[in-house]
């Protein structure tokens, strides 16, 4: 059955067994993609995915069940499962259901042209042919590809919400290998947007440029090393450690931030910033996964902690409001505390270049690499494989590889020398939220080599 | 969950353009888990993943397409999709299923989902509470039990019509300690192809215990100075060095585009003589295993590498099509919306012929890792990294004092060789392991072994 005729079907079961706030939350998900392999199109893929989470307030206690078969018996399943998973929770006074009243801003969905399968098929084989073309280096194996992603978000609740939201965009990647003699380098960049405004040959040309530029790479010593990281590498360490930006952790004891409000937690020259609406993002989203509407906001101001990040039941139990950042991964999983496009501001550095200068003697460090096990986002560790380019006199000179930088990420926050300007967002990974900012340096940071 | 005579008729739709072959694989996943933190049970949820993924075939091209719905309509309309990608010259193809019973090997004595909230509640606070309780000095623990009843139907051109029914079970216990604003974490995760009664097997409080006494190990750590040295790894979850190392690098999605260290490598001495690794798909219960792929192959024990010779990659259909190989019953997916590939099961080197004692005291200065965390490797370059959980100085033979922050990175190709000691106590761990057909239960394994010389990283 359609999601339209299940979602009444779930509303009047929930009713009929005397429940008085409920909410259900479906998500549609629709990609197609193309991949290419050695000049041809290897792969060409096409799915839809629909799926519905129900939540309801039992007896004080929030419970959840999903599914992604929308028949009647289903229906009736979900309201029974939820309402048996809320029996055996063990924690009081965090069940909230969000009510109308906000005033939501509206998201510009931006031009969206809906690739057909032989325009995505035709510019992965276009950014492939580039590849090929940019160096004679360009190996067999090399791929290139292009998706097509349309999200689109409902939810409806007993308190009278219903609201929905959709997004789409097209990315496309060139992941090529360049080999010299045995050795074999791989390179990748992706890009995201309006399927109209990619640019095959720049897709192509920079994911050449990162292959081809390791050709040579030498193992860095072991040692102490002024560090500059790339905006790419900026945008990743923030994704491992934007959860230390959560109430729900700080409250938990779990992010060394709980209290810290109003106090410097970071050098002066850092400003984190998450903006739901921010122009350059694939994702806008006027409403979390609560329903609460979203809204722009300084999470750390020159330095000094401004806000933790809520959803409705942080916020309830700090006595503060909801900052619209109850984030669902996905329409089955809970709710939790995320930020939508998380950034470091641009500190006024200048350009790349500008900031190879500043860094004088050290290493610019473009890969980072094992993250999931590497830098544990509790204890703010991290130890990572890395690898970039030595940076002498403040000029880029050879590639290097082979070492791993270590630090503390809440250190590393206060230990910021420098935020340059060349400041990118990432696309989104798996859908979830955005990342990015400018290149930074750190000086004085252990490296690991030969 | 889908009747023959539809899914002969999706077929025949899918083959309609001109594929060589066609497969559909119905999927209808139940998942519970249930969450503690704050010394409370604070979430439940259950799920139900239900539909259908479908390939066809010309030559080494593939095309995929996915659906939720299991109606007939959005199905013939799916393969339709499927068919409309390509334009080859339809030959009427019929496809008869012949239903095939592989068997299966692996028994359920305490199905999850058939248990109560309450009994599996109270096996996590057993867990949790093993860890709370455990010292003074652990101030937040994290836990969840994790049950997944996975249930799959694969046909194809061919006429093989089977089904698979996995059912796993995973607890996961992660303690912090916290003292003078320092806090470390502990994990311990244990899980098999097994329902409840995993327990009985491995008591929830040996689980907490064990995650509350590495949060307080590594409570009293000092950070790790950085450098190369000789590395002694533990047995069980220290196999992810082979997993990473090398196993990646020998699964036919990478080998079959050229994208791996070790393509062409087949009969030629890749690691040292001493090493023996497998991928042995068919342990009755473990964690990795499968009586089918995602491809409807009954799974295989593998040797990959024998006395360091490389013997076997592990392949699925479409990249053996690239190869010229048979499956080795290796495709994996994590769900109908991912398309398979090549994956490893459980992954793991044999026992050596060295004593675990003389490897400890054959190294004057080094790193004892006696729990590892995850890492990642780049196949193309064999470039590896993973990060050490739990680690010890050795100083002159002997272990000494606990050091924190240490990670090890390589080149596969390299350290094959460099482990150059390996001993008797094999041991297998659970992990999950992600790559392009999504994040799927792989077990890694290994006794003790001794890497030569590897970078440390640390401060």
């Amino acid at each position: 059955m359609k999601y339209t005729e299940f979602k009444e079907r779930v509303m009047a079961a929930a009713a009929s067994r005397g429940l008085t706030e409920y909410e259900l939350y479906a998500q549609e998900k629709e990609n197609i993609s193309a991949e290419t392999l050695n000049h041809e199109i290897s792969a060409f893929s096409s799915g839809n995915v629909t799926g519905a989470c129900f939540r309801c307030v039992s007896r004080g206690k929030l419970g959840y069940a999903s599914t992604e078969l929308y028949t009647p018996s289903e229906a009736e399943r979900v309201v029974e499962a939820a309402m048996e998973n809320a029996a055996c929770l063990e924690t009081e006074g965090e069940a909230f259901l969000h009510g109308p009243g906000d005033t939501y801003t509206k998201v510009e969905a931006g031009t969206v042209t809906e690739p057909t399968a032989s325009q995505l098929t035709g510019l992965a084989m276009q950014i492939e042919e580039a590849a090929y073309a940019a160096d004679l280096k360009v190996a067999d194996g090399s791929q290139s590809g292009a998706v097509f992603y349309r999200n689109q978000i409902y939810l409806s609740n007993s308190r009278g919400l219903d609201l929905t939201h959709e997004n789409a965009y097209t990315m496309a990647y060139s992941s090529p290998i360049a080999k010299e003699g045995e050795e074999m380098f791989s390179g990748f960049y992706s890009v995201g947007g309006d399927f109209a405004g990619l640019d095959p040959q720049s897709i192509a040309q920079k994911g050449v440029e990162d292959a081809v530029s390791q050709i040579g790479a030498r193992i860095l010593p072991t040692g102490t090393y002024d560090v500059m990281f790339s905006n790419h590498m900026t945008a990743a360490l923030l994704r491992v450690y934007a959860n230390i930006f959560s109430a729900e952790a700080a409250q938990k004891g779990m992010s060394p931030l709980a209290g810290k409000e109003g106090e410097p937690v970071a050098a002066p020259c850092v400003t984190l910033t998450d903006d739901p609406f921010c122009g350059e993002s694939l994702v806008r989203v006027p409403f979390d996964g609560e329903g609460v509407a979203t809204s722009r906001r300084d999470v750390v101001k020159e330095g000094r902690l401004v806000t933790l990040l809520y959803n409705l039941a942080a916020a309830h139990k700090a006595g503060v409001a909801s900052t619209g950042n109850g984030v669902k991964a996905g329409y089955a999983a809970p709710v939790s505390i995320q930020p939508h496009n998380f950034y470091l501001q641009k500190g006024g550095g200048g350009a790349t270049e500008e900031m190879y200068e500043k860094l004088g003697d050290g290493v610019y460090i473009t890969e980072l690499n094992g993250m999931h096990a590497g830098a544990n986002p509790v204890t703010g560790d991290f130890s990572l494989a890395s690898a970039g380019f030595l940076i002498e006199k403040g000029k880029k000179t050879g590639p290097v590889k082979g070492f791993t930088v270590s630090g503390n990420f809440y250190q590393l926050l206060q230990d910021i020398a420098l935020v340059g300007d060349d400041w990118e967002l990432r696309p989104p990974m798996r859908g979830g939220s955005c990342f990015g900012g400018p290149s930074f340096i750190v000086r004085g940071m252990s490296v690991g080599g030969k | 969950m889908i009747n023959k005579a539809l899914l002969t008729r999706v077929l025949e739709k899918a083959l309609s353009t001109g594929a060589d072959f066609a497969e559909v694989y119905v999927e209808r996943t139940k998942e519970n888990n249930i969450a503690m933190i704050d010394s409370k049970v604070d979430s439940a949820t259950d799920k139900l993943i239900s539909g259908v993924g479908m390939r066809i075939f010309l030559k080494p091209r593939c095309v995929t397409a996915s659906c939720t719905s299991l109606v007939e309509e959005d199905l013939l309309a799916c393969a339709g999709r499927l068919a409309d990608a390509l334009d080859g010259v339809p030959d009427n193809r019929t496809v008869r299923l012949q239903e095939r019973l592989f068997g299966d090997i692996h028994p359920i004595r305490v199905v999850p989902g058939d248990a109560s909230l309450k009994t599996k509640t109270d096996l996590l606070k057993e867990g949790y509470f093993a860890a709370k309780n455990y010292h003074q000095d652990i101030s937040q623990v994290r836990a969840n039990l994790l049950d997944v009843d996975h249930q799959i139907l694969i046909a194809n051109s061919d006429g093989l019509y089977a089904q698979d029914r996995q059912i796993r079970t995973r607890m996961t216990v992660t303690a912090f300690a916290s003292k003078g604003g320092e806090k470390q974490s502990g994990t311990c995760s244990p899980g098999r192809r097994m329902g409840l009664e995993l327990f009985d097997m491995i008591s929830p409080k040996s689980i907490g215990e064990k995650a509350a006494r590495q949060a307080l190990t590594m409570l009293s750590a000092g950070y790790i100075q950085a450098g190369r040295m000789p590395v002694a790894i533990e047995n069980g979850f220290g196999g992810v060095i082979f997993h990473e190392a090398c196993g990646h690098s020998l699964e036919a999605s990478s080998v079959a585009p050229g994208q791996s260290q070790f393509c062409g490598k087949l009969g030629q001495q890749i690691a040292n003589p001493k090493r023996t690794a497998l991928d042995d798909g068919t342990i009755p219960n473990a964690w990795g295993s499968v009586n089918i792929d995602d491809e409807g192959t009954p799974a295989q024990r593998k040797v990959l590498i024998e006395n360091g010779i490389l013997k076997s990659y592990m392949v699925d259909k479409l990249n053996g099509r690239r190869m010229g190989m048979e499956s080795t019953g290796s495709s994996r997916r994590q769900s109908y919306l991912f398309d398979p590939t090549s994956r490893m099961t459980n992954t793991f080197i044999a026992n050596g012929p060295d004593r675990n004692e003389d490897i400890i005291s054959s190294i004057e200065y080094g790193l004892y890792a006696k729990a590892m965390g995850g890492g990642s490797v780049n196949p193309v370059t064999g470039a590896f990294n993973f990060s050490v959980n739990e680690g010890y100085m050795i100083r002159n033979g002997k272990i000494c004092e606990p050091v924190r922050g240490a990670s090890l990175i390589g080149k596969g190709s390299e350290i094959l060789m460099d482990i150059d000691m390996i001993g008797n106590n094999l041991e297998t761990a659970q992990g999950m392991c992600g790559a392009s057909s999504g994040s799927i239960p792989t077990e890694v394994g290994q006794p003790l072994i001794r890497v030569a010389s590897i970078t440390v990283g640390g401060r």
